[in-house]
């Protein structure tokens, strides 16, 4: 794997969007598994100052992902 | 310090406002406290999986007496998940062993929002070149939509989509540090 194709990777990881099961549970990102653990390790880290910053953005203080949960609430 | 027991009435009776109150409050802490997890676990998806059981479970929970209550059990919730996924998945017995043993964080307090970082960031990112603006704008606009999805209503390819939002971050992040605000090295 590449530089890049491991930067790609990881970038998707740190993504809030993830498929929902038919069972409701969340799907893993599909390219977390193509990760190996030093990429995981940064998806996990990239992923927590990227929330931080939506949050920060966002004029309720919610992430991506408090969105989505929220979302998925509201949507019964 | 906030105490984010407070919403705790309202979310038992189903106020998904409440909630949303809740998680603006409880999430950083959240995520941070699964991060010895992320090379066993998708932490993201984890965090997800523990909010929405929160929200299912929050009436059936009942205040220990202390502040943040409902921030310490999410915590264990996400913690619990975390390890149970490990189990599951994983076959390094001694890393599920090491995880299992490390305690919750039991004196996590909320995040605080910072307004003057708001006015920055928005700053900041008026001045982002037009397609790394695009994509990190339609990531924040539609969460829900997958990146293929998101990169062709763009125009792009997923791998150009990925990359221009890449760029995006790290534009941020250089554009933050000259505001004199450190942001962690992740983002650079």
């Amino acid at each position: 794997m590449t530089d890049q194709e491991k930067d790609a990777l990881i970038e998707a990881t740190a993504g809030a969007h993830r498929e929902v099961a038919p069972d409701g549970t969340i799907r893993w990102a599909p390219a977390w598994w193509d990760l190996d653990d030093d990429g995981r390790a940064k998806a996990a880290a990239l992923a927590t100052q990227l929330r931080k910053l939506e949050a920060a953005m966002d004029p309720d203080g919610l992430s991506t992902t408090a969105r989505l949960v929220l979302a998925r609430i509201r949507a019964g | 310090m906030i105490d984010l027991d407070t919403e705790l009435p309202a979310i038992a009776a189903g106020d998904a406002d409440a909630f949303a109150r809740f998680v603006a409050g409880a999430e950083t802490r959240v995520r941070e406290s699964l991060a010895s997890f992320a090379v066993a676990i998708d932490v993201e998806a984890i965090v997800q999986e523990c909010l929405l059981r929160v929200w299912q479970v929050a009436p059936r929970v009942e205040p220990d007496g202390r502040s943040n209550s409902l921030l310490r059990f999410t915590i264990r919730v996400a913690r619990n998940l975390a390890v149970s996924e490990t189990r599951r998945r994983r076959s390094d017995s001694d890393l599920t062993t090491k995880l299992e043993h490390q305690l919750a964080d039991d004196a996590s307090e909320p995040a605080v929002p910072d307004p003057l970082l708001r006015e920055v960031i928005a700053r900041c990112r008026e001045q982002l070149p037009e397609k790394p603006a695009q994509a990190l704008a339609a990531r924040l606009d539609g969460p829900w939509r997958a990146d293929t999805e998101i990169a062709a209503t763009l125009g792009m390819r997923a791998n150009t989509f990925l990359q221009n939002f890449g760029r995006a971050r790290r534009l941020l992040a250089q554009c933050l540090g000259k505001h004199g605000i450190d942001v962690a090295k992740e983002l650079a």
